[in-house]
């Protein structure tokens, strides 16, 4: 699946988007930080379907899913 | 969770600074509102924090447009069923490099009478910091960056 990846994210991915297989977030977090070391020191949020997940949840493939490093509007 | 569509989703994202010419402008398109009694408008300005010595010449902002736009449909229908007098409600945010000095965030809120703008705007103000996926890079006058986030 594609993952979507913002700001200082994207800036230590090196990349705007990525291309991971999980079957679940947590399975993802812990694909994001194997693809993203530095990301393991970082503050940021996994959004499903443009929602921000707070617990575990099983991913099948269609969703639409991001990593969101601190907000900053205003 | 309701999954029927928001009704209407509004883009509040302009490329660069928020022209203060453009914030008369949308003041004076209201002039035939006349059961309109009171206008509150919230402005944010990018600041030149020193970071380290060195200042904060600009904020490049970026944002997940999908997500924030649909948050902000979702906010402004609370909004609107908070303080049901509202009688409009505008908001605009920069995307790009917007230089200290500049602006890069309106909230506009009219009302017949001020106490509904004004609690509106203060209200709406935190929620859009709080929630809406929009990301700052702060870029110094060393050429370093910092990534902004608000508390």
């Amino acid at each position: 699946m594609d993952i979507l990846l913002f700001g200082a994210v994207a800036e230590k991915a090196g990349a705007s988007i990525l291309h991971l297989e999980a079957t679940s977030v947590d399975a993802l977090r812990q694909a994001l930080i194997a693809r993203i070391p530095d990301l393991a020191h970082m503050r940021y949020a996994i959004a499903v379907d443009r929602q921000v997940v707070h617990h575990d949840r099983p991913l099948h493939g269609g969703e639409e899913i991001a990593v969101l490093p601190p907000f900053a509007g205003g | 969770m309701s999954s029927a569509q928001p009704h209407q989703v509004k883009d509040i994202f302009l490329d660069g600074p928020i022209d203060p010419a453009f914030v008369g402008a949308s003041l004076a398109k209201h002039a035939t509102r006349t059961d309109i009694g009171a206008h509150e408008i919230f402005l944010g300005q990018v600041r030149a924090d020193a970071i380290g010595g060195a200042a904060v010449q600009a904020i490049e902002f970026t944002a997940y447009r999908a997500m924030a736009l649909e948050r902000m449909t979702l906010i402004r229908e609370e909004a609107f069923a908070r303080w049901p007098q509202l009688t409009c409600l505008h908001v605009h945010h920069s995307l790009g490099v917007v230089k200290a000095g500049e602006l890069c965030f309106m909230v506009f809120a009219s009302a017949p009478h001020r106490i509904a703008a004004r609690e509106a705007v203060a209200w709406l103000v935190d929620r859009i910091k709080a929630e809406l996926p929009i990301f700052g890079k702060e870029v110094r006058s060393d050429r370093t960056h910092v990534w902004k986030r608000n508390s």
